[in-house]
């Protein structure tokens, strides 16, 4: 539940690689929302 | 938009050690707590390139250790770059 939160909140901005091994998220967003 | 990462795949590195790591089915979620970012390691070997770091005096031979191929390792490459970038993984100092 709280992943999904997570999820659905932050923005995702998929930076990297080639053939996407990583992926990055900012969760900036998060701070009103417990 | 060009992305010019150095990485040195010949020094050690090491998971930073304000970061938790979380094993998913996916391959595994870091979170710094730091800077409050998450990363996502999309699959199971670069999780196990990451864990393997700290064991090995580079990440060249992490990345050997994890099953890497030649082939495979200008990603790989990349990929420790994005996490070196984001701070989720460093240098460390060797004896």
């Amino acid at each position: 539940m709280a992943e999904q939160t997570v999820a659905e909140a932050a923005e995702t901005e998929a930076l990297t690689s080639d053939e996407l091994l990583v992926e990055e998220v900012s969760i900036d967003g998060m701070c009103g929302v417990y | 938009m060009s992305t010019e990462i150095q990485f040195d795949l010949d020094r050690p590195w090491q998971v930073d050690p304000r970061v938790s790591m979380r094993p998913e089915p996916f391959g595994a979620l870091l979170y710094h707590f730091g800077t409050r970012r998450l990363s996502f390691l999309k699959n199971q070997r670069v999780l196990a390139v990451v864990r393997a770091l700290g064991d090995h005096p580079s990440a060249r031979a992490a990345c050997t250790a994890a099953g890497v191929t030649e082939a495979e390792l200008p990603a790989y490459r990349r990929a420790l770059a994005a996490l070196a970038e984001s701070s989720m993984i460093s240098e460390r100092t060797v004896v």
